[in-house]
């Protein structure tokens, strides 16, 4: 019994209402094509058949070294099972190719997740690497423009104030003596730029060619000259490893990572933002273990405890709860840790080192954000 | 000649949005273990839906294209993107306004090379559709368009939008006079004078109902000097910009109807005819089911971090500080955040393929016809074309649609 169908050859753009029949020779099966006039059309033998991709309640038929748009056309549910049920090779065929793309699926996602992991580990390493052929001068330049954009945003079209911008000042001459004393030695091709400024947010923090912003706010939080000289030496410590650059390189390379993962290369998302965080983060706890290691080197030429810095860090935390619940995505890592790793660093610090500064320095220090100097 | 005007034949589409929906649903699902790159197969098989269910005269369309295919196009895009990206990296490294210009310059080459990438990947669908066994394709040259679409689009952005439909009529008219079907090549009998009429209209319309909400709204204190700006001032403004939006739907559909039905094929025409008010009502519908939805989601992801992080929201209120304690002590809070956040990312996009992309398709499909199907009876086949691999650029721009 023949099964209705249409037939194109793939030469012409033309249709043909065809029978279909299937005649078996042994083991060997064809697919016979006749027109409505019984005349034969095409014989394809069942080993070169295959189902391609259609509608509900459609079966299209090609044939390989046929033509490529010659097409068995059958319609109907009952038409299509008979030609299936007639035809075994055509859903094994079928489960051949879909086994073909879920294998190639499988790879993909498995060469993406190798990518992903080889990232995560690779890009800080790499940033690390790449920073060293990063022109000096050209890192300082990029240190000014972020240090614009950062008052820009911080602190409006104003600008930062300097607490005291008398350079000869006795605070400023002491604090850019202890700045250079420890940097020496660290072969850093920066010079040292430190700048304490007015702002109600407790931080300080180093930018890429050796800027040091240094809060009046958080020096006013500063107990002993420790806590002063434990922070400062570690952000002098950013700058000698050029952390601010490093981390520039490696968020420039997660972005792009995300933007693959997500298949839209121009697009910024939520969730792209939210995972280079992520990232991002833990890329930045390593360079803050770092620079603490920093700090308590520096700690065994000079006499300070290094640990002071964990108590002003831990200090300025508490007042600000939010910024603690945050920590889960944030750049440093948890104040106990690292008061408890600092600890253990200075813990054998020779004796009998010089203080970094003096009590008059010291006292000159802490006030100069709060003396007018007019 | 014909003795007997042959009846038009009418294009016939048979998906329903439910097929698509299951589609969709089992797509997304797959998206997650795969980290997105389903995304491809998820393309395959919606345009198979798309073709196979597009019937004209008998025979359904047929899509040949495979992931594969997308898969690669997309890794050859990453080439060419990561330099841009590097670029990007350098230039938000300089001074602000070395930034400014080079941000601008990257962003009009994107703009360029946008036409660029619409053109291949029309290329690319044309080339990969059969009916009736013979193959469509698209010659002429994807640089040749973005020149076109990009100095055209500066003189449109020049003149206020008055140039657009030269514009456009000149990119309708390059498209198909460079589309075959085998070896029969389209034909394009429409110029800028039958947009002219409408778009100017639209055009008028459009300046006197913005410049008529901005004033409302700025008397009703909008938009004040100084102070807060009165929130019943934005309501003419958001009523004019909704007007707006509508006045363009009602010319997009006067413009496709009447660009394609310039489109030849040899004896045979093309003839749609779009009503402004379906395709109005289309993103009526659009709005509604993503609304419906998107509330659903929210009473469901209040309901899940209520199960997860209760305290917060105790007394009725939602307390900021404690939630984000959750945030850091549970993993499971946050990964239901990021997974409520792909689920209204699906929402989105399920809802604007089954209520936009689904239903125009639809609209256009089956509101066209064609006259002297017949004549086509005696196109050949041509050589094949299979020189393109994916859709390259434009799966990385994102402007492939279907």
């Amino acid at each position: 019994m023949s099964i209705p169908a249409r037939f194109h050859d793939g030469l012409t753009a033309e249709v043909q209402a065809v029978d279909l029949d299937f005649e078996t020779v042994g083991a060997v099966g064809t697919l016979v094509i006749r027109g409505l006039d019984h005349g034969e059309i095409a014989r394809w033998p069942a080993e070169i058949l295959f189902a391609l991709p259609g509608r509900k309640d459609e079966l299209r038929l090609g044939a390989i070294g046929q033509p490529d748009g010659a097409r068995v056309v059958v319609q109907g549910h009952e038409a299509v099972a008979r030609v299936l049920a007639t035809i075994p090779q055509l859903t094994e065929r079928r489960h051949q190719q879909t086994g073909r793309e879920i294998r190639l699926a499988v790879t993909a996602t498995v060469a993406l997740v190798a990518v992903i992991a080889a990232y995560l580990y690779g890009v800080p390493l790499l940033a690390s690497r790449i920073v060293t052929v990063v022109p000096p001068a050209w890192e300082q330049r990029l240190g000014e423009t972020v240090a614009l954009q950062m008052e820009a945003s911080l602190d409006g079209e104003a600008g930062f104030e300097l607490c005291d911008d008398n350079p000869d000042s006795l605070a400023n001459q002491a604090i850019a003596r202890f700045g250079n004393e420890v940097l020496a030695g660290s072969g850093s091709p920066f010079e040292l730029d430190i700048r304490v400024v007015k702002s109600d947010i407790p931080n300080a923090f180093a930018l890429p060619g050796g800027q040091v912003f240094f809060f009046s706010s958080l020096l006013d939080r500063a107990r002993t000259p420790d806590e002063f000289a434990g922070v400062l030496a570690h952000e002098i410590g950013h700058v000698a490893y050029r952390h601010g650059m490093e981390q520039l390189i490696s968020t420039a390379g997660t972005g792009a990572l995300i933007g693959f993962i997500l298949g839209d290369m121009t697009g910024i998302s939520v969730a792209a933002g939210l995972g280079a965080t992520m990232i991002d983060a833990r890329f930045s706890r390593d360079a803050e273990r770092q620079a603490d290691a920093f700090a308590a080197q520096v700690a065994q030429r000079m006499d300070f405890n290094p640990a002071g810095l964990a108590d002003l860090i831990n200090r300025v935390g508490v007042d600000d709860e939010f910024a603690r619940a945050l920590a889960l995505l944030s750049t440093h890592p948890l104040t106990e840790d690292r008061k408890a790793a600092l600890e253990a660093l200075s813990r054998q610090r020779p004796t009998g080192l010089r203080p970094p500064f003096t009590t008059a320095e010291w006292s000159a220090i802490r006030d100069m954000c709060k003396i007018p100097h007019n | 000649m014909a003795l007997v005007e042959e009846r038009p034949v009418a294009v016939k589409f048979t998906g329903t949005r439910r097929e698509m929906g299951g589609l969709l649903l089992r797509g997304y699902g797959l998206l997650l273990p795969t980290i997105g790159l389903y995304r491809f197969w998820l393309t395959t098989w919606k345009r198979r839906f798309y073709w196979a269910h597009t019937e004209i005269d008998g025979d359904a369309l047929e899509y040949t294209g495979n992931a594969m295919q997308l898969l690669l196009g997309f890794l050859m895009a990453v080439a060419v993107f990561v330099p841009l990206y590097g670029l990007f990296f350098y230039f938000s490294t300089l001074s602000q306004e070395a930034a400014f210009i080079g941000y601008g310059g990257v962003a009009v080459l994107v703009w360029f090379l946008m036409g660029y990438a619409t053109y291949r990947a029309r290329d690319f669908r044309l080339s990969r559709t059969l009916w009736r066994g013979i193959r469509f394709d698209q010659a002429g040259s994807a640089w040749n368009y973005a020149f076109r679409r990009f100095f055209w689009s500066l003189l449109v952005i020049a003149t206020a939008g008055l140039a657009y439909p030269f514009m456009s009529a000149n990119l309708w008219s390059y498209r198909y006079r460079n589309s075959w079907y085998g070896d029969r090549q389209f034909g394009f009998n429409g110029g800028w004078k039958l947009l002219a009429k409408p778009y100017y209209l639209a055009w008028l319309a459009c300046a006197v109902i913005g410049v008529t909400g901005l004033t409302i709204g700025w008397s009703m204190g909008a938009l004040p000097d100084a102070g807060e700006p009165s929130l019943v001032g934005y309501i003419p403004i958001v009523v004019s910009a909704l007007l707006i939006g509508a006045v363009h739907l009602l010319y997009r559909a006067r413009e496709l109807s009447r660009m394609l039905s310039s489109v030849r094929l040899g004896g045979a025409a093309l003839s749609v005819t779009l009503r402004g008010r379906s395709l109005i009502g289309q993103y009526l519908l659009f709005g509604l089911a993503l609304g419906g939805l998107l509330v659903v989601l929210a009473i469901g992801g209040l309901l899940v971090l209520g199960a997860l992080a209760g305290d917060a929201f105790a007394d009725g209120a939602f307390d900021m500080a404690v939630f984000m304690q959750h945030l850091q002590s549970s993993f499971l809070v946050l990964l239901a955040i990021i997974f409520g956040y792909l689920l209204v990312l699906a929402a989105f996009t399920m809802m604007a393929e089954l209520f936009l992309g689904l239903a125009f398709w639809k609209l256009v499909a089956s509101n066209a016809s064609i006259t002297e199907v017949d004549s086509l009876r005696s196109v050949r086949a041509r050589g094949e074309d299979r020189a393109l691999a994916g859709e390259g650029l434009a799966d990385a721009l994102n402007v492939g649609s279907y």
